[in-house]
């Protein structure tokens, strides 16, 4: 940014309020994660771990991750930056529309993408590691193009305008004006899309050709194949340990700027530009869509006819394996409660980051769950939570606390960078004017913070809605998530058992559309398009 | 606890003292919960009988696939987060008996059980349930139309005539995979390299391998690893009215016998509501519901099957199995060495 303006010297009072508002995140974060984890190891761990730790084999299995992981982070950077720049810099018909539809992918169970991807590629491209790179791309673009795009949005035009009046190409002023006000973001997407793919297991299984490995893999194969504990948790803990690290290298090197206001896309002034930007955006909505496609194909079809069987028997029920209407309600009423509790826990970890140096570390370790493997949580859960003393599965409330802990990382991932580069100016002229901490705090920080938890939270419920493992595990086996639903048709032969599960798929796309075209609106009405 | 252990020690001695004394100390109005794995699924007034004859609410708990289930019971035993645990197969219960995650009770109707069901496992720390047999499923549709003989045994799978037309799961991802691993191992020994010479491919689920590349899903090789009973589901889930015959059939030689266990947790708060429950998931009523909800065979001999699996399912006379102890002690050595040879 030309002549970037640096952190104002004199700081914003932290109202007493705030001060202590990192303890709930910390309390949450301790209870639901480091608990369930202390029990589990208490159970667990022992010499054999320790052993298990100096397996050659393990560390091959982390580097080859890690190698995979670090590719997966590359292609979707290459991919998803050019696309980013088209969602948010450009204005074109259907552009909003696009938008949501990026987030689908993220968004639906794993098995579900990957069966989409095969039917799609598999005559072009076999089973392994190329197409399970495919699939990271495809499921992690929505990533870059929330975290970066959040940040796009609030790089200044004039700035690259003013460069390019100045004499620089297209290319350096993009070098020397956009990337460096994109970094931290580009950072921060990178490392989430580096642990989403290094700890990846449902593509992995169904994309991958058995050569591919993560520790999450080795995780699974150790504790319910195997039964062997110990390894297992000598995996695991290799794997947290591999992902703190490189979560702290991105906290490390996030750098704070302050920016001001958001800006609108604008539609091309040159008829050249505007069909360029109406040709990318046609094969980016193809790209998108043609995996999702074929889902909807199948939902419609039956030995190569066109049927709409399927579709009625969503409503008839005679599938036999739960109501699919049930499924839905309470898929929806669990992705509203992740949300909100994702949200509110997020937000309050972002702002006290803001306020406080262990409300910083609390938001550090808020990133934790996303490398803490699905399977050790769940289970994890289960021996803390999930009998006397403390029982808390048949209040329901298992479910959406485990999404939200998948979700928080993802709302801090959002709201630090946004609320860490609001300018505090407001707030000071609020505090001379006579305001309250709190109220020339909220003056300052209000106004995003309200829009971002928001956004966040319609992100944390759409994971929600297409979450699997930690359903399959917690939830009452007679009232499955429509996820679980899925899976269980598609484990079983006949044509209806493939057919429902590809309405329900359509289906659980559908509600994410919508789900995700809310939000957006609603970020807009609040002026930051999200 | 010792009390506990006690009363179950006499209801191994005497059956009548306990079937006596059970309902008795059983709460009308209390609650017993079920932790079952994903497939588990009974009809919904065959689901309310139990509380209609005890009195006692039956809560269904979600455990994942088998394998997290077992995993999570043995991880809590002694301190069980259910009452009651379904579907630990024959290649997990050993572990869990091992580990003590169940409190012995004998079935009151044991006796009614199939005995080559009855045993192969010699305890009465869990109830069989039902079984399936895992076998190679065929296209026929797809051997007609090229005027190839289909395999008739195991053997044949590496016969050349049939080089590249199978698809198998990876064991160690895919329960069905796993039992064509122990079915071969029974056979062969650990020796799948001409299996890997005749191109078989290893798919990483039975989803993945059943609608993807077996033929009538639009996949490219027609003899997929499934199971007994899979041509009467496709019968059963065809779409409008169902057609006269499967368009696919088992090879019935060479399958691995997967048994499904129930028993009660140890340390449960409601023992006498668990083998109720026992009793009852061995009971005609819910046996004879099992076939049409899980495809797989009731281990009641006297059950009654459904038309459409005495028709369609396939019978087969001689499964291949491996002592449960077995398969607990060389699991991972198995495991392995199919990784070295056929590391997909």
């Amino acid at each position: 940014m030309v002549g970037a303006v640096g952190r104002d010297p004199r700081t914003l009072t932290v109202p007493v309020a705030l001060r202590y508002a990192w303890l709930v995140p910390a309390g949450f974060i301790t209870a639901f994660l480091l608990i369930p984890i202390a029990v589990l190891i208490g159970v667990v761990a022992d010499a054999a771990t320790l052993t298990g730790l100096g397996d050659i084999g393990l560390w091959r299995v982390a580097g080859l991750a890690a190698t995979q992981a670090l590719t997966s982070v590359l292609l979707t950077l290459v991919i998803g930056i050019p696309i980013t720049g088209l969602l948010y810099r450009c204005d074109f018909q259907g552009r909003r529309g696009l938008l949501a539809l990026a987030t689908v992918p993220f968004v639906l169970p794993t098995v579900v993408v990957a069966l989409a991807l095969r039917t799609l590629l598999g005559d072009v491209v076999p089973q392994g590691l190329g197409l399970v790179l495919i699939a990271h791309v495809y499921v992690n673009l929505a990533v870059v193009i929330r975290i970066v795009g959040a940040r796009w949005s609030r790089v200044d035009p004039r700035t690259v305008a003013v460069a390019r009046t100045l004499g620089a190409s297209p290319l350096t002023a993009w070098r020397t004006v956009t990337v460096p006000a994109l970094r931290s973001s580009i950072g921060a997407a990178a490392a989430v899309v580096f642990v989403f793919s290094f700890t990846s297991l449902g593509i992995i299984a169904v994309a991958g050709d058995g050569t591919v490995r993560t520790l999450e893999s080795v995780i699974v194969r150790r504790t319910s194949v195997l039964l062997d504990f110990p390894g297992a948790a000598a995996a695991a803990f290799l794997q947290v340990l591999v992902v703190t690290l490189v979560l702290v290298v991105t906290v490390r090197t996030r750098s704070p700027r302050t920016v001001g206001r958001t800006w609108n896309p604008r539609p091309a002034a040159r008829p050249r530009t505007r069909i360029g930007i109406h040709a990318s955006a046609i094969v980016v909505g193809v790209m998108l869509i043609a995996p999702l496609a074929t889902m909807a194909l199948a939902s419609v079809r039956v030995d190569g006819a066109w049927t709409i069987t399927w579709w009625p028997e969503l409503l008839t029920g005679r599938i036999g394996v739960g109501s699919p209407q049930g499924a839905l309600i309470r898929s929806i009423g669990i992705a509203v409660a992740t949300g909100i509790l994702a949200s509110l826990i997020g937000g309050l970890a972002a702002a006290s980051a803001l306020a406080h140096r262990a409300g910083r570390t609390v938001a550090g370790i808020g990133l934790l769950p996303l490398g803490v493997s699905a399977a050790t949580l769940g289970v994890g859960t289960l021996l803390a939570f999930g009998r006397d003393p403390v029982d808390l599965r048949a209040t329901g409330l298992l479910i959406p606390i485990a999404h939200a802990l998948v979700a928080v990382p993802l709302v801090i991932a959002v709201a630090v960078p946004a609320l860490t580069e609001t300018s505090n100016q407001r707030g000071l002229v609020a505090a001379t004017l006579g305001a309250r901490p709190l109220r020339a705090w909220w003056t300052c920080y209000g106004p995003v913070l309200r829009v971002v938890m928001i956004a966040a939270g319609g992100l944390a419920a759409a994971v929600s809605l297409g979450e699997f493992g930690a359903a399959s595990v917690l939830a009452r086996a007679d009232s499955p998530t429509v996820p679980v639903l899925i899976e269980r048709l598609l484990g079983r032969p006949g044509d209806a058992s493939f057919g429902v599960a590809a309405c329900l798929s359509v289906v659980l796309m559908a509600v994410t559309l919508v789900l995700v075209g809310l939000i957006d609106r609603l970020g807009r009405q609040r002026g930051v398009p999200l | 606890m010792i009390v506990r252990l006690l009363g179950a020690v006499l209801c191994g001695a005497s059956l009548l003292a306990c079937t006596s004394s059970a309902p008795q100390t059983a709460e009308p109005g209390s609650t017993v919960r079920l932790l079952a794995h994903d497939s588990f699924l009974l009809s919904d007034e065959v689901l309310a009988s139990f509380t209609a004859q005890t009195g006692i609410e039956v809560q269904v708990l979600a455990g994942g696939d088998a394998g997290s289930m077992v995993a999570g019971a043995i991880l809590a035993a002694g301190a069980p987060t259910a009452d009651v645990l379904f579907g630990a197969d024959n290649t997990l219960v050993q572990k869990a008996i091992d580990a003590r995650v169940f409190e012995p009770y004998e079935a009151m109707e044991r006796g009614t059980i199939t005995p080559e069901i009855a045993d192969y496992l010699d305890t009465d720390a869990v109830t069989p349930i039902d079984y399936g047999d895992v076998c190679v499923n065929i296209d026929d549709a797809w051997f007609e139309r090229e005027g190839i003989t289909p395999p008739a045994s195991l053997e044949d799978l590496t016969d050349p005539r049939y080089r590249d037309l199978l698809v198998v799961q990876d064991p160690a991802t895919s329960s069905p995979g796993l039992a064509f691993l122990l079915a071969t191992i029974s056979r062969f020994g650990d020796s799948w390299t001409r299996l890997r010479e005749n191109g078989v491919k290893v798919a990483g689920s039975w989803t993945d391998a059943y609608y993807s590349d077996f033929t009538p899903a639009g996949g490219e090789r027609p003899l997929v690893v499934s199971y007994a009973t899979s041509p009467p589901a496709e019968i059963v889930f065809a779409e409008g009215t169902p057609p006269a015959r499967p368009s696919t059939s088992v090879l019935t030689d060479g399958c691995y016998r997967q048994i499904e266990y129930a028993g009660v947790l140890a340390g449960t708060e409601n023992p006498a509501g668990a083998r109720l429950l026992i009793d009852w998931l061995l009971s005609r009523r819910v046996q004879e519901d099992i076939p049409l909800n899980m495809f797989v065979f009731p281990a009641r001999s006297d059950a009654q099957l459904p038309q459409v699996f005495t028709d369609f399912a396939a019978q087969v006379e001689k499964p291949e199995q491996i002592p449960a102890d077995q398969i607990a002690m060389n699991l991972d050595e198995w495991l392995a060495r199919w990784d070295e040879i056929l590391g997909r």
